[in-house]
């Protein structure tokens, strides 16, 4: 191949010659290595290399993108082409645009390149560790990849990045199994710089196996009640996932965000403080690039409970006429509280601890129901018991501003940091 | 892409050797209220080759499709293979061998359609509802299109040709209530490109006229009442219900992983009344919104009866499940891009009809829900099961009555089909959305409306 800097420049070139006024090229070379265990055995390593062009043409306010995974002179002319054919098919929208200037900068991170005999090491240790420590596991699934990531980005106002990015990640879905009787499924994932730690001290995953290996009998709490909620960090996602969500393009330009008004109001608890940290040293696994072609930055999406800023792109920020993200969301860190998770459990009267959630799409409104998976019933202070056929229902939105507590522990994931938070106010209902 | 002959590089698979060339096609066209947001196409393309040695599996792949990058595929995979035995020493006997030959061709044979075209299309959708339905606070037109095409060569002689498209238009509608949204979303067309699939703007009005008016009545929505209770599950969630909460459970490698169908086999799982199949290609003499003819593994593809008359009798395999369980492969094996390597995967699992009117399965119930549109859903290996519900109504005294807000169903669901007491005589097919398991894949899901008890959310 090519000088990847030159590819992405000659597909810039390419689409200025078919007739753009303004253009942008984003070219992603990706090699990824992965080894995969199934039920339980080693059983796959898999070697991929990839290429996308991602061409987008503006010519009269009208837009048009290409994405192909070639990259000879052939298919970028042809991609080029067809991206100045879909923008003349677009409708114009003055709102369309692309980065303005910014100096030319490379960034990296991470390694270059995978051990191989490492990765195989690792993930042999994890087995053979789950088998001696948890006998009931049974890892339905498992893989290790290193994936190193090169990104060229291109446009027509001189902007100039190049990106790398080399890590390696680890997902694991597994549950329990004794005769007959078996758990809910759980799962977990996580992003890591090298491969110094024995993966199952990563992340959650110790922790889930050990709640797994618990949940194989379990209980419906009962009658319906209004209870507390304990947040375990790998389902705080789904509840910060609404917001987040709808401070994006298509809520706040369609108009139907319950905080296309909030900016600078309060949303939450003033107990929450949620950052984006695509390019801190918390977050491993970040991006250097927005998509439309701004160097990331981090920022505070909630600083004491008040919306510090929307997750718009520079079309969403165009459109909204609200000031443009400074980054593309994700890589989230949230800020620990001042109370042990021990003492959070404690001061439950009546509630659950939601280790995973498995609800429909919450409404607009943050309205939401769903079952309570891999969970513990909590009664005076004690986690009594793991739950089944429980479901949860609420708003996201009100729920953010009954948080409780959250705890001083956290969970890193590489691509996110996030602790325990507590809510009260959950409507909580079993069979 | 069509005319790649692979059938030279036979002699360089000395192992068990899948090589298969593949592109993805897909145009997204996105109008969110009344804004062309997205306007794209894009091309996914390249070689992988998968190699087989002694239980140990070897892949790779690359974006370019010249001899070069065949022969390297090969060598890289055949070198991981080699890796992976080296040290894991599994000593497994060989695959089953099987060896089919088909070419599926979904092209359509009208003219193609540009994007101006296309873009045009969505935009008349677009300005319909705006002309139809002012009293919308929003709405989102996406057309969406998907063309996969595949040729495989197997090492067991196995030759395939296959071209599957789906298109669709998802419309959204939005309309405020109290100052706050209320939204609807459905999905129209299927198995073809959009040409075969859409004749004009106009053919998918009547659907959204419906959308529109189940949405008002969404707007006057009630919360259901939490707890257990008698439901109508219409189609669509018969549907999702076959394909989340028992097929999952009864893919080979997730009974080897542990799901609890594994210790069912041949037990009544469910009422007599239930019949489900995951098939391959056509149902009732009809094709399928995914068929698949022979698998990425080149095995040719059976439809797998899942449940008979209630009682559990077979899992959906690749070649390795069928040989850890002495059956035969039943050509579930699909990848979803050159770069990914083939999993065990549903086509079309559907519960077959029965013989009640849904007019009478609505009037048995005294107090209940009848649920029709679901969003997402989710199962476990415990097939405790989880649906989102976006469109449903009151049963009282066997008459329809209020809408209700979104809401989730659950249960467990071999002890849900235990409860069914009416299946209906009309078969639906939902196809729109994409089954996740490390890879995404269109499936199909269908089924009759059935009656049952299920958990819903609520207040």
């Amino acid at each position: 191949m090519r000088d990847p800097k030159k590819l992405a420049k000659s597909g810039l070139d390419a689409l200025l010659k078919a007739g753009a006024e303004k253009a942008q090229c984003l070219l992603s070379l990706t090699d990824k290595h992965e080894m995969n265990v199934d039920a339980g055995e080693l059983s796959l390593f898999r070697t991929t290399f990839d290429t996308r062009l991602s061409m987008t043409a503006i010519k009269g306010q009208k837009k048009g993108t290409s994405s192909i995974n070639k990259a000879d002179s052939e298919s970028i002319e042809r991609a080029a082409a067809e991206a100045l054919a879909i923008a003349d098919a677009s409708q114009p929208d003055e709102a369309n645009d692309i980065a303005e200037y910014q100096v030319p900068q490379e960034f990296s991170a991470g390694s270059d390149s995978p051990d191989f005999g490492r990765m195989h090491y690792r993930l042999k240790e994890l087995l053979n560790t789950v088998r001696a420590r948890y006998p009931k596991i049974v890892l339905r699934q498992a893989y290790l990849d290193f994936t190193r990531e090169r990104l060229y980005l291109v446009n027509s106002n001189g902007v100039d990045f190049v990106s790398t990015k080399g890590v390696y990640r680890c997902f694991i879905i597994f549950s329990s199994r004794d005769g007959e009787k078996v758990s809910s499924f759980n799962y977990t994932g996580v992003a890591m710089k090298d491969l110094e730690k024995e993966i199952i001290e990563c992340g959650s995953i110790d922790i889930l196996l050990r709640q797994s290996t618990e949940q194989i009998t379990t209980r419906s709490v009962g009658s319906k009640f209004v209870g507390d909620v304990i947040v375990a960090p790998d389902c705080l996602e789904d509840v910060l996932g609404f917001l987040t969500a709808s401070i994006s393009d298509r809520p706040m330009i369609s108009g139907t965000s319950i905080y296309k008004d909030k900016l600078n109001q309060p949303v939450a608890s003033p107990l929450l403080t949620v950052h984006s940290k695509p390019v801190s040293d918390e977050i491993c696994d970040g991006y250097f690039l927005t998509q439309d072609g701004y160097a990331a930055r981090n920022s505070t999406i909630v600083g004491r409970g008040v919306l510090r800023a929307f997750l718009l792109s520079l079309y969403g920020s165009r459109k909204t006429g609200k000031e443009r993200s400074v980054n593309d969301g994700r890589a989230f860190v949230v800020e620990p509280g001042h109370t042990s998770l021990e003492d959070m459990v404690k001061a439950v009267k009546k509630g659950i601890l939601l280790v995973r959630f498995s609800g429909g799409r919450p409404n607009e409104n943050g309205d939401f129901a769903g079952v309570a998976k891999n969970s513990y019933y909590i009664e005076d202070g004690e986690i009594k018991y793991p739950i089944s056929e429980t479901m949860i229902s609420g708003n996201f939105a009100q729920m953010l501003g009954n948080i409780t507590a959250i705890s001083s522990e956290r969970i890193d994931y590489g691509f996110a940091v996030l602790p325990w938070v507590a809510f009260s106010g959950v409507v909580i209902s079993g069979k | 892409m069509h005319g790649v002959d692979l059938s030279k590089y036979s002699q360089l698979l000395t192992a068990y050797t899948e090589l298969r060339v593949q592109e993805n096609r897909s145009v997204q066209i996105s109008f969110v209220k009344g804004n062309n947001t997205i306007n794209s196409r894009s091309i996914t393309g390249g070689v992988s080759a998968r190699v087989y040695k002694n239980g140990s599996w070897g892949f790779a792949s690359n974006p370019e499709v010249t001899d070069d990058s065949i022969r390297s595929v090969i060598k890289v995979a055949t070198d991981n293979a080699v890796f992976l035995d080296s040290r894991e020493r599994k000593g497994k006997k060989p695959l089953p061998v099987t060896a089919a030959s088909s070419d599926n061709d979904f092209s359509t044979k009208k003219s193609r359609l540009g994007q101006r075209q296309l873009v045009e299309f969505a935009r008349e959708v677009d300005s319909h509802i705006v002309r139809k339905y002012p009293n919308l606070s929003s709405r989102t037109v996406v057309l969406s299109c998907l063309d996969m095409e595949k040729t495989l060569l197997t090492s067991d002689g196995s030759y395939a040709h296959s071209m599957i498209p789906r298109s669709f238009i998802h419309v959204t509608l939005s309309v405020e209530k109290d100052g706050k949204p209320v939204e609807l979303s459905d999905s129209y067309g299927g198995l073809g490109q959009f040409e075969d699939v859409f004749e004009s703007p106009a053919s998918i009005f009547d659907g959204i006229e419906k959308q529109y008016q189940h949405l008002m009545k969404k707007k006057e929505g009630v919360f259901p009442e939490a707890g257990v209770k008698t439901c109508v599950l219409d189609a669509e969630l018969a549907g999702i219900l076959a394909h989340e909460a028992i097929g999952h459970t009864t893919e080979a490698d997730l009974v080897m992983g542990g799901s609890v169908a594994g210790g069912l086999l041949g037990k009544e799982v469910a009422s007599p009344l239930i019949t489900l199949v995951d098939f391959a290609n056509t149902c009732l003499g009809k094709t399928c919104p995914v068929p698949v003819y022979v698998d990425d593994e080149g095995t040719r593809a059976e439809d797998v009866v899942i449940i008979d008359k209630g009682v559990l009798k077979g899992f959906m395999h690749n070649k390795e499940s069928a040989a850890h369980f002495g059956v035969s492969p039943t050509g579930n094996a699909r990848a979803f891009l050159f770069s990914d390597e083939p999993l065990i995967r549903m086509r079309n699992t559907a519960i077959m009809p029965g013989t009640s009117k849904l007019e009478d399965m609505i009037a048995s119930v005294d107090d209940g829900y009848y649920l029709i549109n679901p969003s997402n859903g989710q199962a476990d290996s415990t097939s405790e099961f989880m649906f989102g519900i976006t469109l449903g109504y009151e049963i009282k005294n066997g008459k329809i009555g209020r809408a209700i807000v979104d809401t989730t169903i659950s249960g467990v669901a071999f002890d849900v089909l235990k409860t069914v007491t009416m299946v209906s005589d009309e078969m639906k097919w939902l196809s729109a959305g994409m089954c996740g398991k490390k890879q995404p894949i269109p499936v199909g899901m269908g089924g009759p409306a059935i009656k049952c008890k299920v958990n819903i959310g609520g207040r």
